[in-house]
């Protein structure tokens, strides 16, 4: 039974343990509270170096500083507060931080509403859990052998295959029938790198379709995105050690996570709002008569500040685009302003709940457009990475931890 | 008389209370029912969604739902309290009274309501507790 | 039917031990459930029944013995410590109980009929007076 340590304020207040620990139960763990003498908890304040006012802070602190020290054993570590404490969210990051820097743990932190999204919660817990029982696995760096990632994504199938350490044929598709679309694609990615299906020593899926796929498939790796993408993203990027912020906004949802050598420790998703994501990019594309593969080198002749926006929304906020079209403003401003309207409803929906790291790597379909790119690089006041094929990053890690089943 | 306890959950203060003749509403009490509904199956607490929502009659929806849930448990002791003794400075306020903007905000609802209230420090040695125990007696005697 | 529980803390100063309290209850003969624990006992039932008993107990050593409430019951797997460790309630009825000392005492006082002393309500220092001694110590 995997443990997890929880260190937390609010949660049995605001309705929400019992989530989580039925998470952690479904992902074969178990929530548990680090023993702290009360006698304890002063010195490890002092030890820590942050002096909240919240006893149940000092608590969390006193707890953390246990299992740095070795004190209490546990296998990973949930750190969670409150959504809009001030206090509580200082401690959170920095005790993720001080977890990381003392302990081989791994650990997710997470900020809740008492409408704390249970598929959300579970896919951290899966996350820890693969973390704690994958450890060796997701610590590959290179891939080995002849091996296929498939991403079965709920917009494109993506497939990708790999011999020693180099993309050597790939390929995508709008997805249609799960199977269809991806054997389509897998089978081009083959013929493009020359090789037959007998060739491949290892399959790993990733996406909404990978456990259909990976059975059809035989797959050995059947894998949650987060993990996957994160490593994915990291070997395209060649920064597969320190830290980093992975921002995926995709056609229809988006994710930014945070990673500290190529393995995920925090991420917040997306999906609820159009205006944040490539949808509403294609929306404007049809308006403006453009492909939206070319919406961005149309945006990068703009000016984002010439057109008044009142609103993210894709309904309201599209009306001020084309109203702004009318006033006889260019489409390269109209451009410009709707790839900097869904960058910037992307940072106030969800990169104001993780700590953005350095660098930031921008993967996902909408990071072909080039305009996205330069917007998301205004609002954080840094340019994010492109790496190549970014929008493969969940078939280069299925690929690439795959092969890790090769050896041994 | 019915005596809000705050921290609601602190022994000295529960004890002290029912000592001197009077009922101390403490949050334990109120957790005792919560646990014992078998209709909401909300574990440890039985705190709900429906709870946290209730708390907005304390508390704007712009404050942390952890602020939120404590208030719905224990904003009723506060409103049907007859007096209350309120102890500052209690240095071991965990768990449930982990949050101290819940219990800045539980102290100012306490005052804004106007009844008899008692305010002490949490004593470090003996002379305090000599000061703080003898005025609670005295507040305690003194209510009609 | 109702349930009460509570907990039932020995001073540190009292010379009564938590098997003295088990088994005074024991005695007792009453309908209730009495666990020992390391800072006193855990008793439950329902709630007149756990009044009587607490009252009897607290003759024991009127000044030894304190309780409050319980909002868990016995056992509960939710605040059990051996399933998960220690809940935050735990640190907290550690440092109460080590203070009972202080309360035994003032509790002593308050019965004797002693008043409260003013309350040392100490002003910050002026400025000036501290400026006089930052430049003495320059």
């Amino acid at each position: 039974m995997i443990k997890i340590a929880q260190l937390s304020c609010g949660t049995e207040y605001s309705g929400v343990q019992y989530e989580i620990e039925k998470a952690s139960r479904s992902v074969g763990a178990k929530m548990v509270h680090p023993d702290v003498e009360t006698s304890e908890i002063d010195r490890c304040i002092r030890e820590f170096g942050f002096k909240p006012v919240s006893a149940q802070l000092k608590l969390m602190i006193a707890r953390a500083v246990h299992l740095a020290e070795g004190r209490y054993d546990a296998d990973a570590v949930f750190i969670a507060s409150c959504f809009r404490c001030a206090e509580g969210a200082l401690v959170r990051n920095e005790l993720r931080r001080y977890i990381q820097e003392h302990t081989d743990l791994p650990v997710v932190t997470y900020s809740f509403t008492e409408r704390m999204k249970a598929n959300q919660l579970l896919t951290r817990m899966e996350a820890l859990v693969t973390i704690v029982s994958r450890k060796e696995l997701l610590a590959r760096e290179r891939q080995i052998g002849i091996t296929a990632g498939i991403d079965s994504g709920s917009t494109t199938t993506k497939s990708l295959v790999m011999a020693d350490n180099k993309i050597v044929g790939m390929s995508w598709t709008p997805s249609g029938e799960v199977l269809e679309s991806a054997e389509s694609t897998l089978n081009d990615a083959l013929e493009q790198a020359g090789l037959k299906m007998s060739d491949l020593e290892a399959i790993g899926t990733t996406g909404y379709g990978r456990y259909t796929v990976g059975k059809k498939m035989d797959a050995k790796l059947v894998q949650e995105e987060l993990t996957t993408n994160s490593k994915g993203a990291v070997w395209l990027a060649g920064r597969q050690q320190g830290e980093a912020t992975i921002l995926d906004i995709g056609g229809m949802d988006n994710k930014a996570i945070t990673v500290r050598d190529g393995i995920p420790d925090n991420f917040t998703m997306g999906g609820i709002c159009a205006g944040a994501s490539g949808r509403f990019l294609e929306i404007v594309s049809r308006r403006l008569k453009v492909e939206v593969t070319e919406l961005g080198a149309l945006a990068d002749d703009g000016d984002w500040r010439a057109i008044n926006m009142n609103s993210y929304c894709s309904v309201f906020g599209i009306q001020d685009l084309v109203t702004s079209l009318a006033e006889g403003h260019t489409r390269a401003d109209v451009a410009a302003a709707a790839c900097h309207s869904v960058a910037e409803q992307i940072y106030e929906q969800q990169l104001q709940e993780i700590d953005v790291r350095d660098p930031v790597i921008q993967v996902g379909g909408t990071s072909l457009i080039s305009g996205m790119v330069t917007a998301v690089g205004d609002i954080l006041g840094k340019e994010p990475i492109v790496p190549p094929r970014s929008q493969y990053i969940g078939s280069v890690g299925g690929a690439l931890l795959s092969s890790g089943f090769l050896e041994g | 008389m019915k005596i809000f306890i705050d921290p609601p959950n602190s022994l000295i203060l529960f004890d002290l209370v029912e000592r001197f003749g009077h009922e101390p509403l403490s949050v334990m009490a109120t957790i005792q029912e919560r646990v014992d509904n078998l209709e909401i199956d909300m574990p440890p607490m039985n705190v709900t969604l429906d709870d946290v929502k209730k708390g907005l009659d304390y508390a704007g929806i712009e404050v942390p739902s952890g602020i939120r849930g404590r208030l719905a448990v224990w904003g009723p002791l506060i409103d049907n309290a007859e007096a209350a003794i309120i102890m500052e400075d209690a240095p071991y306020s965990f768990g449930c009274v982990g949050c101290h903007r819940t219990n800045l905000l539980v102290e100012f609802l306490v005052r804004k309501r106007g009844i008899p209230t008692l305010e002490i420090n949490y004593p470090h040695e003996e002379g305090e507790a000599r000061n703080m125990v003898i005025k609670v007696k005295e507040f305690l005697e003194g209510l009609q | 039917m109702k349930r009460e529980t509570r907990l039932i803390v020995i001073s540190p100063l009292s010379e009564i031990t938590p098997d003295q309290i088990t088994r005074a209850v024991y005695a007792m003969g009453h309908e209730v459930t009495v666990k020992e624990t390391c800072y006193g006992a855990l008793l439950e039932g329902p709630p007149e029944t756990v009044k009587e008993v607490m009252d009897d107990l607290k003759k024991m050593d009127p000044l030894g013995i304190y309780s409050k409430i319980r909002g868990f019951p016995l056992g509960d797997p939710n605040r059990c410590r051996a399933q998960h460790g220690s809940r935050p309630g735990f640190s907290q009825l550690q440092r109460e109980w080590q203070d009972l000392a202080l309360v035994e005492k003032g509790l002593q006082c308050a019965l004797r009929g002693e008043e409260a002393e003013e309350d040392d309500d100490r002003a910050p220092m002026p400025v000036k007076e501290l400026q006089r001694i930052c430049e003495e110590v320059e």
